[in-house]
Order: C-alpha cells, then structure tokens, then sequence
C-alpha cells in the first residue's frame, strides 16, 4: 500500500513537471493513469471475486412466485444456473444460483428490485454472492 | 447445486435469526508520522490522516454488508497509542488531539475511534503522565474517542503507580460524565498485556509494530453457538465442544470473508480476524444463555467457569483452524452490561463481582462494563484492577478492567446506555479496604513466566 502510494506521488510530481504550465488536476490524473497503465498497474481495485449469486426465498406458497422472481432475473439479463425448490404444507424454500455476468443491474440494484418483489409478495427473498457459502461450508 | 439446500439454510438462519453478524471491521491507522513540535500542526496531520484513509471506509463497509447479506454493526478507526504521538506536550494538547480525533471520526462517520491510549507497564514517559491525566477532561469533552491504558504484562510486571493513578482518573472520568450515567467510563479500559491488533474498543489501538494502515475484523455471534449448544440438548462434554467447535469454525469463515473484502475494497492490507464472541444486548445473543444452555442454571452457580472455560477453548480451537490470521483477544467476552443473561444473573444476585473475576481468568479479557457504587473508593477500584492485572500477568493471558463507578449512583440503580453498550445494573462491592496495600507503590516484579529465553 505504501509503496504503491509513494509510487503515485512521485508519478504525479514527474507529470506535473512534464506538464509544466499546462498542468490541470485534470491532465495529471490522465497522464498518472497513463504511466501506471504502461506499468501494468490498475489505478482502480480490482474485483476478483466471481459473479455467482445465490438467491434464497421463502414464505407461504402462492401462484407466480416463481414467475415473478425469474422472469424479473431474465428481464435484467441474470442467467439461472441452478434451481432447487422444497414445498411443506403451505410453505415453499426455493434456492436459485445465478449468474450475473450479462446483467445489466448490478447486485445492489438486483437486490431491491427482489425486495419489492418481496414485499409485494409477503415473502422473503435474499441475494448473497456465492463465497459467503463457500467460505462457511466448503473447506 | 455445489451446496446443499440445509447449508445455504443454514446461513441464512444465522444472519436472520440467530444475530450473526460482524461486530465491528477496524481500520488502524498509524499516526507516526503526524509529530511535531506545534500542537496545530499535529492535530492537522491526524485529521489529514484519518480522514484520507478512512474516508470511504463506512461506503465501502455497506457495500460489503449487501454483498454477502452479513451486517456489519460498527465501523471503527484505531491509531497509534496516542501517548507516543504527542510525548512532549501537557494535559491541555493531549485534550486537543481528543478534539481532532473526535472531529476526524465525525467527519467520517465511523462509530468509534481507539488509541488515546498509553503504554506504562514498565513505568511513565513524560508525555504517557500527562495523557492519563488527560483522560477524563478527553472523554468528557469528545463523543467518540476510546481510551486504553496497559499497565502491566507478564515480561514486565505491573506498574502499581499507574494502577493508583487510573483508578482516580476513573471516578474523575465518572464524575465529569456523572449527566450522561458516566458513560466515559464504558469508553475507557485498563489492560494488562494488552494486544496490538486488537478491532474491539474500548481497548482498540494501532500498535507501534503494525504496518501504515490494516484492517481488522471482530466477529459476533452467541446466538448462533447458543442455538447449537440447544439443538444439541443432552451429550457429553466432547460432543459439547465438537458442536461448539464446528458452529465457531463457520462464523469464523464468514468473519475473515468479510475483513479481506472490506479490505480490499479500501486497497489496504487484510490484518487479523479476532474471534472473540461478542454478546449484544439483543435477546438471545448471550454468552449467559450459552453458559445456561450448557447446564447452569444461572450464570455465577458453581460450574459456570468450567462451562465458560470449555467454550473459550472451543471458541479457539476452530477458530484456529478457520483462519490463518487469528489475533486480537480471540475468546469469549464477558461484558455485564452488554448481555441480557449477564444483567439479569446480577440483578438476581447470582453473579457477583467475586465470581466474575474467577470467570476472567479463564475468558478472553477481564471485568468489562461492571457498575459499581458511585462511592467506591479509588483504592478499592485499584485493588480491583490489581487483582484482575496479577491474574494476567501470572497466566501469561489479556485481562481488562473497564468499570463504573457509577457517579451518585449506589446499589439497587442501573446505568442505562442503550445501544451496544446497553444497560448495567449496579453491583456491590466489599466494603474491605485495600489502601495500605495499594499506597505502597511501586511495581509488582515480572513473574517466573517473563523468563522465558
């Protein structure tokens, strides 16, 4: 972190002294991402984490739940990988994985979209990235 | 499907019923570089500091939160012990750093910000005297600075002088936030042994061997193990732990999941993951109803600290093995005043301060968040202390001691906070004077354990 930063400032001083009088705020932050760039260095974090979701609903079963849901997902581009559904007497569990790769929302947006979905519905839906179950139940 | 319909249940259950959740994620911050001999120029630097670092630490924080469906209650800054920072300045420059930390820590919005702390195990700087001096005047005047102070460790014994001084600063500390039920005493925590990388306040700081700026996480989940030990029912004590164990183990997982993704998204180093089980004050989230749950029939009857030892251990052992950056304290804590089973053991008279101190030789810090009379001697709270400090010392292990002498207050009232720190009705303590021993001075020799090489 440290050096990284150093870096930067010294990448910026080279910029500003090349810049001499052009030298705008704007201008520096292009030519430091330039430099960075041919350094093989990313200005921005990077997101390595995959884009798997795994959504969990559940409540009182009713007709169109599940259209509902899924075709909310095709609407916004999410691709059903897998799906898996218990009913109990009036009640229904239906876990889904999906892909978020072709959505056009990101999962914050997915996720209020499900939550007036849900609460239309009067049932529960959560969207969780796929690691936090990975991490807890998969060595 | 690559995971089964019970285990995505399973999580789901924690963080929506069991109160699963990240008690707090710790950026520390070391404010090394912020010296200087003009006492502005040193308040600017932390401020600079601390808000280019951490200024999207709540942002980033919350997005994580969505990310995983894990809520994350608290957001916290730690810093260098500020006794290093500012060693050549007097009482009244100390209370401005307070200031500048406060305004740096409303400028960012975090819950907390720890590390108006000092080191005097061995013996006072200058400047450490004048911090603890400071301290009430600082936590009277600031709304969120934490405040440590480690006097003692088993390499170097404990500093008695220092056990003196704290203890009065703590009833001045009462007595300047005596509107507020002294609630400047829940901000302030004396250590012995205490630890660098700790992410849980009152006792967080950013020690001086830690890197430019970490992030720590602290973990919380009672309710999930409680729920465990009950679905459990009867079994022997191995089967006790081996359920204990593999429900700690999953809350681990998630909790270093967590920190090294706020971490990254901050672009900062991934410190440790403490895997202490912190209690709220939220029904069911207890270490009380864990201990009951075990087979006590109220927390402080004969037992508790054998069933109190074996989830500590628990708590360990699969943290251990869930997380390759276990630190901090990484037990069970025991704060009364945070935890419903714990407040209503005192209020029937179960749980006395006695045995409470036999239970903090054998959890992860020592008596956290006891009220007592608002006219209990300073030397008897230094005697508490003291004896809180010898069992750290003598069993090589972090003990604390975060007390309120409540101000005006006496036995048969409560202190009332609300929120995390919740509500701590007020206990008695021996009307046994311990001053003689105390106003000795000096300092306790390092035990037979400092010699270790």
């Amino acid at each position: 972190m440290k050096t990284s930063e150093d870096r930067i400032r010294e990448l910026a001083l080279q910029a500003i002294n090349e810049l001499g009088e052009n030298a705008t705020e704007e201008k520096v932050r292009q030519l430091v991402g330039q430099k960075l760039a041919t350094e093989g260095v990313s200005s921005k974090t990077s997101d390595r984490t995959g884009t798997r979701v795994i959504l969990t609903t559940f409540g009182i079963n009713q007709p169109g739940v599940v259209s509902t849901i899924t075709s909310k997902l095709s609407e916004c581009g999410c691709d059903i990988l897998d799906i898996s559904q218990k009913i109990m007497q009036e009640f229904y569990t239906m876990i889904m994985m999906i892909d978020l790769t072709g959505s056009t929302k990101e999962l914050k947006d997915l996720q209020e979209e499900m939550n007036t979905i849900a609460a239309g519905l009067n049932i529960k839906i959560f969207l969780q990235h796929e690691d936090v179950f990975r991490y807890m139940h998969r060595i | 499907m690559p995971y089964e319909f019970d285990e995505i249940l399973e999580t789901i259950k924690m963080t929506e019923i069991e109160h699963f959740d990240i008690r707090t994620v710790t950026m520390g911050i070391s404010l090394r570089d912020c010296t200087d001999r003009n006492i502005s120029v040193v308040t600017q630097k932390i401020y600079d500091k601390i808000t280019r670092y951490a200024s999207r630490h709540i942002e980033n924080a919350q997005s994580i939160e969505r990310q995983f469906g894990i809520s994350i209650a608290n957001k916290r800054v730690s810093v260098t012990p500020i006794a290093i920072i500012g060693d050549s300045f007097g009482i009244e420059e100390f209370v401005r750093i307070a200031e500048a930390l406060d305004k740096a820590a409303l400028t960012v919005g975090i819950d907390y910000i720890a590390g108006y702390s000092a080191l005097v195990q061995k013996g006072f700087t200058s400047g450490d005297e004048s911090l603890i001096r400071s301290i009430p005047l600082a936590l009277s005047t600031t709304a969120k600075v934490c405040s440590s102070v480690n006097i003692g460790s088993t390499k170097a014994g404990i500093n008695i002088d220092a056990v003196n001084l704290m203890s009065q600063m703590i009833k001045e500390t009462a007595r300047l936030t005596a509107e507020r039920d002294s609630i400047g005493c829940a901000k302030l925590v004396v250590f012995c042994n205490a630890v660098e990388d700790n992410p849980f306040v009152a006792g967080a700081f950013h020690g001086i061997t830690e890197p430019e700026v970490v992030l720590n996480v602290g973990i919380s989940g009672p309710g999930v193990v409680l729920d465990a030990v009950k679905s459990l029912g009867g079994g022997n004590f191995q089967e006790l732990a081996e359920v204990i164990k593999k429900t700690v183990f999953k809350i681990t997982r998630a909790g270093e999941l967590i920190g090294r993704r706020v971490a990254e998204k901050n672009n900062i180093p991934f410190g440790i993951v403490d895997i202490s089980l912190a209690p709220t004050p939220a029904e069911g989230d207890s270490i009380a109803d864990i201990l009951i749950a075990m087979g006590v029939e109220d927390v402080g009857g004969p037992g508790t600290t054998a069933a109190l030892a074996l989830l500590n251990d628990c708590v360990k052992k699969a943290g251990l093995m869930a997380s390759s950056s276990v630190g901090g304290m990484s037990g069970a804590f025991i704060p009364v005043s945070e935890d419903q089973g714990m407040i209503r053991a005192v209020e029937r008279g179960n749980l006395t301060l006695e045995k409470l101190e036999a239970m903090t030789s054998v959890c992860s810090v020592g008596l956290d968040m006891i009220a007592v009379p608002g006219d209990t001697p300073a030397e008897t709270i230094a005697g508490i202390i003291a004896d809180e400090a010898a069992i750290g010392i003598i069993n090589d292990k972090t003990t604390a001691v975060r007390i309120i002498p409540a101000y005006g207050k006496k036995v048969g009232e409560s202190v009332n906070y609300g929120g995390l720190l919740g509500l701590a009705p007020i206990m008695p303590v021996k009307n046994i004077s311990c001053a003689k021993l105390l106003l000795r001075g000096g300092r306790i020799p390092a035990p037979t354990r400092s010699l270790t090489n």
